[in-house]
């Protein structure tokens, strides 16, 4: 039913209640989501004391490498007495860069300890076994993957008997295109998922309604639809298991997967 | 609202049909002479007629020479399946076997007719029969006598290789019967296969069995989501759709039931609800341009040439049935808003709503003799299908469900005076049969998940016969 009752829609305010109040108390320290190479560095203020508070940047080139691959990564500092770089690299001087060969994907956090408090940065090398170097022909596949691994790349969600996307997937949307654009070489499936309720049929063609219409819009925000494939679950991939709207709403969902 | 008075209509429809019918049954009852049986036209009943019109009598058939435990068990088997293939036939008013004659009846010379015309039994048809195993091999002799002409109607002799095949002599039969005494307006159901998508771990299976659920065999066993399936014409293949494991499409398999498959090329990565034409040299099934944002209804030949988009909308349209003569298809169309059932001519023009009743429509099957087509509706406003009806010249709707869980992709059987769907009622979806009027439920798988149930159709062959 195009209609939403009011029954529905009480139930669907509710849950948005609900997740609007997890969101807020769940939201992190304001943390940039820049995924630019480069503000790659996160920074987070600890320190809330008064004076003059030091400043630190992190920052991993290339971000991604196979495996014996050499990687460098490069800091600068203000206001600083002290810098530790942990993930078995210690102090090191106020500014400056180091060349380095990990073993496996490792996140590195750089603490600047100065008179005013500490700031802390971080920023990752993801590392690609080299064994797989003839199946995966991009590195854009394993950061694409991870940053669906990490949450950085949302579902979205619809109305019952909806393809339409709304403003909370706009946003969802264009966030997701930015990691899109950003590992330009991997390949993504939409895929387009309903709730249980009405037939295994329709819901086949309404899933892949779902799915082609976040795909036009992401032709439409940029993204090369040549790297783009649709499929349709119908109800056949609910995520979360339950007979009500709370349930319901989850499973009426696009999400997206990197194949390659 | 049509709803309140689908039930009056129904039984008027049925009283006419009773008075017509029970003359017609008395008359070829007396006359009754096999061979002008089947010259007769078959006249259309898709409603059962009422028990009344026929009492049957089905004896517990005997050990002919030696009767030894392996005997008794072909028997307990073969009077089970026989009784309950006539039962499910809905010809018959058949007595409890409680109020038979004790004496068991092994050849005709047995039969003490006045027996069988006392008051609490007054049969006008009779079944008995002996049956022998010997060293794996089973011969069956079945007859069926009209008690008030005293005539044999039937008298069949089965020799089986192997004793496993006693169900299907006992369902071939049972066939014979509802054929003769039907006046030839059915040729039984009891051998008509179903398939079906069967949950397996984490997939679907596409699966054959017998109408009563016995003898469920697998067609697929590719670990993937396998659905959908509809036989051809000559019930030696089945389509369905396919998506294999870590697979981005839906692919569209004919399969053979002797194994070979084809995979046919599709424009995109959706297709659904495959349907061969009458003819047996088409297929039509909802797909999409590889840039297209809905479903559309599409034919090709059965090797995916010459392919084409039926109906031509902006909207979802799937679930694609052909009408028996082949010359339109329903189907279902959201064009209108939401999916209701709509009408075409086979070359897509002609485009016409049959439902209009708002809701959801879905899964049309188109009857065997043309007159009705089934389908499943959700009204507006509640969250459960039930199965409906409609006759297609009048647009008259009956409701044939009711009551707890979706009752969904409701599929007739092969005489049109049976329907087979899928509910949740019971908790998991299982596969369900029933009269065309909603009688007579039956539920006939009843582990795992089981859907999309599709009754073969008495092949294209046969009927040249």
């Amino acid at each position: 039913m195009r209609r939403v009752s009011l029954y529905n829609l009480s139930w669907f305010l509710c849950f948005l209640c609900l997740l609007t109040a997890a969101a807020c108390q769940k939201r992190p320290p304001p943390r940039a989501p820049s995924p630019s190479p480069s503000r790659s560095g996160d920074i987070a203020r600890n320190d809330r004391r008064a004076g003059s508070l030091p400043t630190v940047t992190l920052t991993a080139s290339p971000s991604s490498v196979e495996r014996g691959e050499q990687t460098t990564l490069s800091w600068t500092t203000t206001d600083t007495m002290s810098l530790l770089i942990d993930s078995g690299i210690g102090n090191v001087a106020d500014s400056g860069s180091l060349v380095i060969s990990p073993r496996e994907s490792t996140t590195y956090t750089a603490t600047a300890t100065g008179p005013g408090g500490q700031a802390t940065a971080t920023t990752r090398v993801s590392v690609i076994p080299r064994s797989a170097r003839g199946i995966i022909t991009s590195t854009d596949l394993d950061g694409l993957q991870q940053a669906i691994e990490e949450g950085k790349i949302q579902p979205l969600f619809f109305e019952y008997d909806q393809a339409g996307i709304h403003a909370e997937g706009e946003r969802v949307l264009k966030e997701n295109a930015r990691w899109f654009q950003q590992f330009p070489n991997a390949t993504i499936v939409i895929e387009g998922h309903c709730d249980e309720r009405g037939t295994e049929e329709y819901n086949l063609a309404l899933g892949d309604r779902r799915a082609q219409a976040v795909k036009v819009h992401l032709v439409q925000l940029g993204i090369d639809p040549g790297r783009m494939e649709t499929i349709s679950f119908g109800e056949e991939r609910p995520f979360a298991p339950g007979y009500d709207e709370a349930a319901y709403r989850l499973n009426r969902r696009a999400h997206f997967i990197v194949i390659r | 609202m049509r709803g309140e008075n689908r039930g009056r209509v129904i039984n008027e429809d049925k009283k006419k049909k009773d008075t017509c019918m029970t003359g017609k049954i008395l008359i070829l009852c007396f006359i009754c002479l096999p061979s002008l049986l089947k010259a007769q036209t078959p006249d259309v009943v898709i409603y059962p007629r009422p028990r009344e019109d026929t009492k049957l009598a089905v004896a517990d058939f005997v050990a002919r020479t030696s009767d030894t435990s392996e005997v008794q068990a072909a028997l307990e088997i073969f009077d089970r399946v026989l009784w309950d293939d006539l039962e499910f036939s809905a010809f018959f008013e058949m007595p409890s076997k409680s109020f038979y004659p004790l004496k068991p009846l092994r050849s005709p010379t047995d039969v003490k007719f006045d027996n069988w015309q006392v008051p609490t039994l007054d049969v006008d048809f009779l079944i008995f029969g002996n049956l022998q195993v010997d060293s794996g091999l089973a011969v069956v002799e079945a007859y069926l006598y009209d008690v008030r002409t005293r005539e044999q109607v039937l008298g069949k002799r089965y020799n089986i290789s192997d004793k496993a095949l006693i169900q299907r002599v006992a369902h071939e039969f049972a066939d014979q019967v509802v054929f003769q005494l039907s006046a030839g307006t059915s040729r039984g159901v009891a051998r008509a296969q179903i398939a079906y998508s069967s949950l397996k771990g984490q997939g679907k299976e596409i699966y054959v069995m017998d109408y009563d659920g016995a003898n469920q065999r697998t067609i697929t066993a590719n670990g993937g989501l396998n659905k959908f399936p509809e036989w051809s014409s000559d019930n030696s293949k089945l389509a369905f759709i396919t998506h294999l494991p870590r697979s981005s499409r839906w692919e569209l398999w004919i399969q053979s039931l002797d194994g070979g498959r084809r995979v046919l090329p599709l424009p995109s990565s959706y297709v659904a609800s495959p349907a061969f034409s009458p003819d047996g040299t088409q297929l039509a099934f909802s797909t999409r341009e590889v840039n297209g944002t809905d479903a559309g209804i599409y034919i090709s030949n059965l090797d995916g040439s010459r392919l084409k988009n039926l109906s031509n909308h902006s909207a979802i349209d799937s679930s694609p049935t052909w009408s028996p003569t082949g010359r339109q298809i329903g189907f279902i169309s959201d064009r209108s808003g939401s999916p209701q059932l709509w009408l075409m001519d086979s070359d897509g023009s002609n485009v016409q709503r049959l439902v209009r009743e708002g809701g959801h429509c879905d899964s049309p099957n188109w009857s065997p003799d043309g007159r009705f087509i089934t389908y499943s509706w959700q009204p507006r406003g509640q969250w459960n299908h039930q199965i409906y009806v409609i006759e297609v010249a009048t647009g008259r709707i009956f409701q044939l469900t009711s009551g707890r869980g979706s009752s969904e992709n409701p599929h007739w059987s092969p005489d049109g005076r049976h329907i087979a769907f899928q509910s949740n009622r019971t908790g998991a979806k299982q596969i369900f049969v029933m009269n065309a009027d909603g009688k007579n439920l039956r539920q006939i798988t009843a582990y795992g998940s089981n859907e999309s149930p599709a009754w073969a159709g008495y092949p294209v062959t046969e009927t040249q016969e």
